[in-house]
């Protein structure tokens, strides 16, 4: 029974792995826009495990995962940010990067999403390594169930021995800009409750925090579709205060 | 005037010129002057007439014959009518003479034929058969005066120590002066080596001198010029500095004997050499500055000690070192900074000093309209209604660093109260570039805009790229130090000014939504920038002070990418470093309300050192009769309250003056009430010690005591020279005088002149063959 269901898998897997693998890359550098000092929205590109097809994202003909939401929710959220903020960001142009690319140092906060399936190499965990030591911040995004055991094992290559603490509500970065006065949120799909984590420099949470995870939760989600009318405002909102208050909080610590 | 010249003129003259200086000609022939002129005139005709009648009848000739006989004619008849100098001299023993003897160390140099110069006093004035004490107690009444930091009556030269820790030239000719005013005064004789280490001056002196007719006779002793010497003859170093800062110190060093030799400055602190720097020494008689690096580590009062070993056949070797006193604050430094939008430069600069114990990075950041994001505030309260809207508030803070903040965003007063931080306050303020900043944040013409070290460019400029359409200004900038920024304490990001150069060589490009090219007058470049592919020069980095406090321009955005940038090492410390020193220096020398300051932080035992304070409010504003009290502790333990009084003069200042009679340190804790309320407290030391200053610039000063004998109508001599002092002195008009006749008849140059003229005429004769 093991050997069938594992047959299935393969199967499964063998076309999506085959249109990754003989389809053409695209030059993503045309989607980019060149660095001049504002704040621009930077969304990790990684090469994502093989045979986990789903599609969702900006490239349908592709399984790439972490376009997923691109462009529509950086768009949202970056309007929000020129809306209520005195960020002045980009709203119209934001910038896909993988960890590895030089162009990557020059945005210190950066947003990944689906690290259920993120697949990285030496490399790229050295880079990342080096990114979110000098002062980078990472958003993670978009990952529910099972995905953490990936997440947890892609981390453990960029910063071995790293812990996720789980934060509550009493975090500054649920205070940056807006108070926050709940974390009882939602999965958009999964009805699963999200749950929030953070890694920080030497694992001490007195110290620097490098990375919010967003477990159980998918805010690019809710930052994308906020105005299509089927999500209720109010978890619009939410994720928006999430967003917002990260990207304020990253800017300062 | 030479000697040699001196004794040839004596020859010719009868007198030394000094004779002729100060005498008056007059003919005391008893005949009446008509009667001279008369047969002058007679004897010039009958000399006419008998060689116009000559046999030769050449009328060159005549001409010739006749002006040397009459030249010949002429001074026997100008010697006939007894020509002499009336002279101004004293009346013996009816004169004082203040003898004023340096008693200063210096005067233990032996340099004077190999010998101290001190013993040139023992013998000159050692006894009363010495040949100079002799001549002048013939003619005088002597008082002596022994002088160093301050000038005593002495018996004679047995009193004299020299053991003077200072110099002061002017205390010692005003003490002799007033001393004597009551008698007859003929002049003063000075013994010294002129090497004056006090601040006063000597104009002062001269003039009161000049005023009362009394004469300074300056006898200079030792070498104008040491043959070999090394001198550490400056050290600039601040007075206090904060716990853990790069001291940057500036030494001037100065030598002869040893050009082009390679020697090692060492700074020691205790027994520790915590410091060493080489240094090729310069063409003799010309000054090497050199910088010296270390850190101030230990905090409290420390003593530095700055050298160089001596080197062989050195003339003075006390001279190799200087001692500085240096307050090694242990304090956090609390700066505010406001940042008008969220942006990666307030996170990089608070995370690049905050491992740093002694610097507070307050930060506000304007998120929303009328939303701020307070970080590392005290409390609750702090900053609550976002920037600060009283000078109290304000003021509280040491520096202020200004982001991306358009100036419409402060109201007038803010703005006003910003310039006052600054120019009354004495705070440091440091503007960041950004897009609401400088010019494009609407500053010209505001308050802030004069505290600026920069030229910004005019709104019509702005307003005219923008009516074009063009994009607003954005450059990438290759930044490199200036030739004052590479050695400058702020901008040093290395151990050495050569890989200082070189760290800022690799680093990144940064950029700029600010253009600035000009900095204003008086205000200086520490770091400028270029573009790839253009020649204009950004300004990175610009300096000036302002009133009493600084004010620096950082008009780039990102200097975060100095720390990001991907080919930046990730142990790279160069933005810690940089931002560290930039904010530390920002708040150097920083006032608090209440300053206290000794005049000198070394002072010899024993010598008054001058205390003043400076007391304010909390707004900076000065505050009179208000109760000032210094609480000194002594090194062995020893405390005494000192009440400062209010310097009339200077409002908010209090003086009063401290003496360290044993030697050791001594720490002063000012305190200042004003009706029971307590305004502030500040601590200054000074250290009781036994000071080398009278090594320093120990050659002795000619043109110095040149200008002293000069100003006053008296004479130079040297140890030399000083045997026609007696006889000068008695050539004065000051005092009890007499007219001396002294005759001009028998001088020795009329009876060569008229040989001359009646042997050039027996000469010419045979040449013409008229013999």
């Amino acid at each position: 029974m093991r050997s069938i269901l594992l047959l299935l898998a393969l199967a499964a897997a063998i076309p999506v792995s085959a249109q990754s693998l003989f389809r053409k890359e695209p030059d993503y550098a045309q989607f980019n826009t060149s660095y001049d000092g504002r704040f621009t929205f930077v969304r990790v590109r990684f090469r994502p495990l093989p045979g986990f097809g789903g599609g969702g994202g900006y490239w349908r003909d592709r399984d790439l995962k972490w376009d997923h939401d691109y462009p529509t929710a950086e768009r949202h959220l970056t309007r929000i940010l020129d809306e209520l903020t005195t960020l002045g960001p980009k709203t119209e142009e934001s910038n896909i990067l993988m960890v590895d690319d030089p162009e990557f140092f020059n945005y210190p906060v950066a947003y990944l999403c689906e690290p259920g399936f993120w697949d990285l190499n030496e490399a790229e965990a050295a880079s990342l390594r080096e990114y979110l030591l000098k002062g980078g911040f990472l958003i993670f995004d978009d990952f529910a169930g099972p995905h953490i055991f990936n997440f947890r094992e892609r981390i453990r290559q960029v910063l071995p021995g790293a812990a996720l603490v789980e934060l509550d509500v009493s975090h500054p970065i649920f205070d940056s800009f807006f108070k926050i006065e709940s974390l009882d949120h939602d999965h958009p799909y999964y009805g699963v409750k999200a749950k929030y984590y953070g890694i920080f420099e030497d694992n001490d949470p007195e110290k620097r925090l490098m990375m919010i995870i967003n477990y159980n939760n998918d805010i690019g989600d809710y930052w994308e579709w906020s105005d299509a009318g089927f999500i209720p405002i109010s978890l619009s909102n939410e994720a928006y205060k999430l967003g917002v208050n990260y990207i304020v909080y990253a800017m300062s610590h | 005037m030479s000697s040699f010249f001196e004794s040839v003129f004596e020859f010719l003259f009868k007198y030394r010129p000094l004779v002729f200086e100060k005498g008056r000609l007059a003919f005391t022939t008893p005949w009446p002057v008509f009667v001279v002129f008369l047969a002058l005139a007679l004897v010039v005709l009958l000399a006419l007439i008998s060689y116009g009648r000559a046999r030769s009848g050449n009328r060159r000739d005549i001409v010739i014959f006749s002006s040397l006989r009459v030249g010949a004619l002429a001074l026997l008849l100008f010697s006939l009518s007894r020509p002499a100098l009336l002279v101004p001299t004293v009346v013996p023993q009816r004169n004082f003479l203040g003898i004023l003897i340096d008693d200063s160390r210096s005067m233990g140099i032996s340099d004077q034929d190999e010998r101290p110069r001190s013993d040139f006093v023992y013998q000159s004035f050692g006894s009363a058969d010495s040949v100079l004490y002799a001549a002048l107690a013939e003619r005088f009444m002597l008082r002596f005066y022994g002088f160093s930091g301050r000038a005593e009556r002495i018996d004679g030269v047995s009193d004299l120590r020299f053991a003077g820790g200072r110099t002061d030239l002017a205390a010692a000719l005003d003490r002799a002066r007033r001393d004597l005013a009551a008698v007859p005064v003929a002049g003063l004789v000075v013994l010294t080596d002129g090497a004056d280490n006090s601040d006063a001056s000597l104009t002062e002196s001269l003039l009161a001198l000049n005023a009362n007719s009394i004469p300074v006779y300056a006898v200079g002793l030792g070498r104008e010029r040491y043959d070999r010497d090394i001198e550490i003859n400056r050290v600039e170093t601040p007075r206090t500095v904060l716990l853990g800062s790069s001291l940057v110190v500036d030494l001037t060093v100065r030598q002869r004997g040893y050009k082009g030799e390679t020697v090692q400055v060492t700074v020691e602190e205790g027994a520790r050499i915590i410091a060493a720097q080489d240094v090729r020494l310069p063409a003799d008689g010309e000054s090497a500055v050199v910088r010296v690096h270390f850190d101030a580590e230990e905090p409290g009062p420390r003593i530095y000690r700055f050298s160089i070993a001596p080197q062989p056949g050195e003339r003075v070797t006390k001279n190799n070192s200087q001692e500085v006193l240096i307050v090694v604050e242990d304090r956090r430094e609390k700066i505010l900074y406001f940042e008008g939008e969220p942006r990666f430069e307030l996170k990089f600069i608070r995370r690049a000093v905050s491992d740093d114990e002694n610097l507070q990075v307050v930060s506000l950041q304007r998120t929303a309209e009328n939303k701020f994001y307070r970080l590392d505030v005290d409390d609750a309260e702090e900053l609550a209604g976002g920037f600060p809207r009283t000078r109290e508030e304000l003021f509280r803070y040491r520096g202020l660093i200004l982001g991306s903040v358009e100036a419409s965003f402060f109201t007038h007063d803010q703005l006003r109260m910003i310039e006052e931080f600054v120019g009354q306050r004495g705070g440091g303020v440091l503007f960041l570039g950004g897009r609401r900043s400088f010019a494009e944040g609407g500053y010209d013409g505001t308050p802030v805009a004069a505290v600026m070290p920069v030229v910004l460019e005019s709104p019509e400029a702005i307003g005219g790229r923008r009516g074009r359409g063009e994009e607003p200004f954005f450059a990438e900038l290759k930044v490199e130090p200036t030739r004052f920024g590479l050695n400058h304490p702020a901008t040093q990001i290395g151990a050495t000014v050569e890989e200082s150069g070189r760290l800022w060589a690799e680093l990144p490009r940064v950029s700029s939504v600010n253009p600035i090219y000009e900095v204003k007058p008086g205000a200086s470049t520490l770091l400028s920038g270029r573009a790839e592919g253009s020649t204009d020069e950004h300004i990175v980095l610009a300096y000036q002070r302002y009133g009493r406090g600084k004010a620096l321009a950082l008009p780039i955005q990102d200097s975060w990418i100095w720390q990001m940038h991907a080919d930046v090492p990730l142990d790279d410390m160069t933005h810690e470093t940089l931002w560290r020193q930039l904010l530390r220096w920002l708040v150097a020398y920083v006032p608090d309300p209440v300053v206290a300051e000794a005049a000198s932080d070394l002072a010899n035992p024993g010598e008054p050192v001058p205390l003043t304070a400076e007391v304010q409010d909390e707004t900076y504003l000065k505050v009179n009769n208000a109760e000032v009290v210094a609480h000194v502790s002594g090194p062995a333990g020893e405390t005494y309250d000192l009440p400062m009084e209010w310097a009339l003069e200077e409002d908010g200042e209090y003086q009063a003056s401290v003496t360290g009679d044993a030697e050791g340190l001594y720490e002063i804790r000012v305190e200042a009430h004003k009706e029971g309320e307590f305004l502030g407290e500040h601590t200054t030391y000074f250290q009781a010690t036994e000071l080398t200053t009278e090594y320093f610039d120990s050659e002795m000063r000619s043109e110095l005591l040149k200008r002293i004998a000069d100003e006053t109508g008296g004479r130079f001599y040297t140890a030399r020279t000083v045997r026609s002092l007696p006889e000068d002195v008695s050539f004065t008009e000051s005092g009890t005088t007499v007219i001396e006749e002294r005759d001009l008849w028998d001088m020795p140059i009329i009876l060569l002149l008229v040989l001359a003229l009646i042997a050039t005429e027996w000469g010419y004769r045979r040449y013409r063959g008229l013999v």
